[in-house]
């Protein structure tokens, strides 16, 4: 028996709506679209740093779009969020049902005692083809679940997984597949349903959600065996306001259904086979997907392009440079970088970020270890027009941190210059982590500051 | 109470040596060290046989033609081979910090006729391939990151205009001031002065910092022969004498951008600096005793800081000297009558010891149009580095 007891979505700033991806056919259907310094990695770590504890015992990490070969997210994501060296860290992917995938595992190590408490990120980031974009409901986006043996939340009452061996769409040695639609839903998603829903009884069930493209093709088979639908059978209404997001999404869906009234929600998420997890929803909790509404759209295709990096970049040699980078560096002093721990003197009480043998302004020698808040308050600012970057000038914001100390830090999200980017002294800023530099070479990641 | 260098060196300046700055493309590195070099030892009436010891001046070999990287690079194109000499890097501040090795080494007898050169080849790259690439691809992953030079001084025009009320029109003032002053500049890299207008409507680098309140990237050399005083030849020399140098490390390259008590509205190297050339030249009120000063305006906010921080006026007052025309030639005390860093250009190693060049030709009454009539004291003020290192040179006719 495990429960959910904190959870957290972190959805890209920007949206685009289908209006401005193909204005003749479009509909009113948002996608989040990453900003360019945003990928899986930022976004899994926006979400787990919500709900980050220091007891974690393992880390999950779902995604159908890997930015690592060779290499865990899991573990790598562990390392950011500063958790112990050597704990359990698993990477799940392949299909976009591996969110529910990790979700299961971890109430199934949470039930066998293994583990006690344990990090689930399902985090996703793909863009459809150029061309094709309206046709495919895609968005960007991850959801952070803290899954415990203690009571919280919501309770995991059930979760089983049911395998299917046709899959209609998947790739073959990096070549995509297609078999034949019909044969696939009929001889695979409805074959697998059917076997799913033998297990479930409809009178016990408040909210059944079904997270496949294919879930209008049950609508019969769910009133004949008893369902209500327009009670019990909750719609995605998310997907027109963000998009589809992977591996992510069902996460998301389920975030909806803990928000929803509480009651028993069973989630079917169905991708070449299904998991089923059934949820008793115990409390209200603070709502997240009010930060749906938080966002600001792209005006026009060509921003869209250039947020996923194709076509020409505004910053001079962008693509040719290579910032000096090292990963002996960025092991060694880890705490600083990613975990904002500073030195505090413990005569005068300043905060360095950087480590001095002597304090600046009273000469003491002694310093304590200091956490860092990620707010602060702008104290002076410029704008680089000749930083290389997608969208120049980069502005450079000089901000001290509530409870002291001070940094240095690029603004971010800023791709339009108005009155709801522009920064002035004084303004708040919060801290968010991205990626440095914008060339997709190497994992760079630290701090950047967003306006509040 | 910090113990500061308070002796004077009792040093003179025999000769000088001065190359064009500017985009010079028919010049290699070696070209413009022969070319100062040559110019000096004539100038001091000696030949380069007579040389004990050599500084040599390159900030950034990394980012010009990897020339100056130790001080051979000054003794292979003179053949100046079998004696000592050494390749000083101080950032920006290098050349001054060179003639203070200089200066230090003849007081102590190591030689008796010393050649300090200041030489940097920068536009053997684009801009963006030198100091820009400096910033952004050669420096920490992470701290400063988004900056260029421009924005590392640019967050004090910000924070100065804040707090004292400056505007853009003061801060773009210095630039009209000190272009045109370079029109009397034979050597300079811009000789085009400029309106107030221009400047505010060129191209943005780091706002409020257009392309017209930064320096351009340069070619250029300058070089010294030094001698203590008490050699001077008065019936074949020139010299000027050097009344007190101070040099201070009082930041760091990333330390003000992380220390909560940083002001960003003063540079605490120029106070150091200052005080211990002050000391050593008996200067107390520097606005009376001086007559020129040649500021490290790389970008035209930090002259205005400069004005306060070397004593000529009380924090915050500095836009009433740029406002009343204090600075400018014939004014109360003319600051860049070479046309600056702004005009001439910043070939980086070299800047300092242009500058010393530049106060020796007015001490000498020699400038031609843009002479300061009468001078007989002027101090330089060379900066590195984000403001964290300042050296402050002063300058005087008599011993």
């Amino acid at each position: 028996m495990s429960f959910i007891i904190k959870y957290h979505v972190a959805l890209p700033h920007f949206r685009i709506s289908d209006k401005i991806l193909h204005p003749r056919t479009g509909r009113e259907v948002q996608h989040a679209v990453c900003y360019t310094d945003e990928d899986i990695i930022t976004l899994a770590y926006q979400a787990a740093e919500q709900v980050v504890a220091p007891n974690i015992d393992a880390v999950l990490f779902a995604t159908a779009t890997p930015v690592f070969k060779g290499r865990y997210h899991a573990s790598y994501l562990a390392d950011l969020l500063g958790l112990p060296d050597g704990i359990t860290a698993l990477d799940l992917g392949t299909t976009n049902r591996a969110g529910t995938d990790a979700l299961l595992l971890a109430d199934a190590l949470i039930a066998s005692g293994r583990h006690q408490h344990i990090l689930v990120v399902a985090s996703d980031v793909r863009f459809p083809s150029i061309g094709k974009e309206t046709a495919t409901p895609f968005g960007h986006g991850a959801v952070a679940m803290l899954v415990s043996k203690d009571e919280g939340i919501a309770q995991i009452t059930g979760a089983a997984s049911f395998s299917e061996g046709l899959a209609e769409e998947f790739t073959y040695k990096e070549a995509p597949v297609e078999y034949d639609a019909r044969f696939a839903r009929v001889a695979g998603f409805m074959n697998n349903m059917t076997k799913v829903l033998a297990g479930l009884a409809p009178e016990t069930i408040h909210r059944l959600i079904l997270n496949s493209a294919y879930a209008k093709l049950l609508s019969t088979t769910l009133k004949k065996a008893g369902y209500n639908l327009e009670k019990q059978v909750a719609p995605d209404n998310l997907v027109a306001q963000c998009g589809y997001l992977g591996a992510a999404h069902c996460l998301l869906r389920l975030v909806y259904a803990i928000e929803s009234p509480p009651g028993v929600s069973v989630l079917v998420d169905y991708n070449n086979g299904s998991n089923v997890i059934s949820i008793n929803v115990l409390k209200q909790a603070f709502p997240v997907l009010d930060m749906l509404n938080n966002h600001r759209p792209l005006t026009c295709y060509q921003d869209y392009l250039a947020l996923r990096k194709q076509g020409k970049f505004d910053g001079k040699a962008y693509q040719s440079i290579e910032m000096f980078s090292s990963e002996m560096m960025q092991e060694r002093e880890k705490n600083q970088f990613l975990q904002l721990k500073s030195f505090a003197c413990k005569n005068c009480g300043t905060v360095y970020y950087l480590k001095s043998a002597r304090c600046n302004h009273c000469k003491g020698t002694e310093f304590e270890a200091k956490q860092m808040a990620k707010t602060g308050t702008v104290y002076t600012l410029t704008s680089e027009h000749f930083f290389p970057a997608s969208f120049p000038p980069t502005n450079m914001i000089v901000l001290d941190l509530d409870g002291g100390g001070r940094l240095t830090l690029q603004q971010t999200d800023d791709l339009y210059q108005d009155e709801q980017t522009e920064i002035s002294i004084g303004d708040r800023v919060k801290l968010v982590l991205r990626k440095m530099m914008e060339n997709d070479r190497k994992p760079n990641y630290f701090w950047k500051c967003v306006k509040l | 109470m910090r113990k500061t260098m308070s002796r004077k060196r009792d040093i003179a300046i025999i000769g000088t040596g001065l190359t064009r700055f500017g985009e010079l493309f028919d010049q290699s590195y070696d070209d413009l060290v022969r070319e100062a070099a040559l110019q000096a030892v004539a100038d001091a009436g000696i030949g380069l046989d007579d040389i004990q010891a050599g500084w040599l001046s390159t900030a950034f070999p990394e980012i010009g033609v990897f020339k100056g990287r130790s001080g051979m690079d000054l003794v292979e194109p003179l053949n100046l081979y079998g004696i000592p000499v050494t390749r000083v890097s101080n950032f920006c501040a290098s050349g001054s910090d060179a003639i203070r090795n200089a200066a230090n080494a003849l007081a102590a007898g190591e030689c008796d006729v010393a050649m300090v050169l200041g030489v940097e080849k920068l536009r053997d790259r684009t801009p963006q391939d030198s100091i820009v690439k400096m910033m952004v691809e050669l420096s920490h992953p992470f701290f400063q990151k988004g900056f260029t030079a421009a924005g590392t001084f640019a967050v004090y025009a910000r924070r100065i205009m804040h707090k004292y009320g400056v505007t853009l029109e003061d801060i773009a003032n210095i630039s009209v001031k000190n272009h045109y002053h370079g029109t009397m500049n034979e050597k300079a890299h811009h000789r085009i002065a400029c309106s107030l207008e221009q400047v505010l409507s060129s191209p943005m680098v780091a706002a409020p910092l257009t392309v017209m309140d930064s320096c351009p990237t340069t070619d250029g050399a300058a070089c010294l022969i030094m001698v203590r005083a008490a050699d001077v030849d008065k019936s074949k020399h020139a010299p000027v004498y050097i009344d007190g140098i101070g040099l201070a490390i009082s930041t760091g390259w990333d330390m003000p951008f992380f220390d909560p008590k940083h002001d960003f509205c003063s540079f605490q190297a120029t106070r150091d600096a200052a005080a211990m050339a002050y000391k050593q030249a008996g200067i107390s009120k520097p606005l009376d005793e001086l007559d020129l000063i040649e500021v490290h305006d790389c970008f035209s906010i930090v002259e205005l800081i400069t004005y306060e921080d070397l004593g000529l006026c009380k924090a915050g007052e500095a836009k009433d000297m740029i406002r009343g025309k204090a600075t400018c030639l014939g004014g109360e005390i003319p600051v860049n009558v070479s046309g600056g860093l702004l005009s001439c250009g910043h070939p980086v190693g070299a800047t300092g010891v242009r500058m010393v060049v530049e106060v020796v030709s007015h001490l000498r009454g020699i400038a031609g149009d843009r002479q300061v009539k009468g001078a007989k004291r002027g101090l330089t003020h060379n900066i590195g580095g984000p403001g964290a290192i300042a050296s402050v040179i002063v300058l005087n006719k008599e011993q």
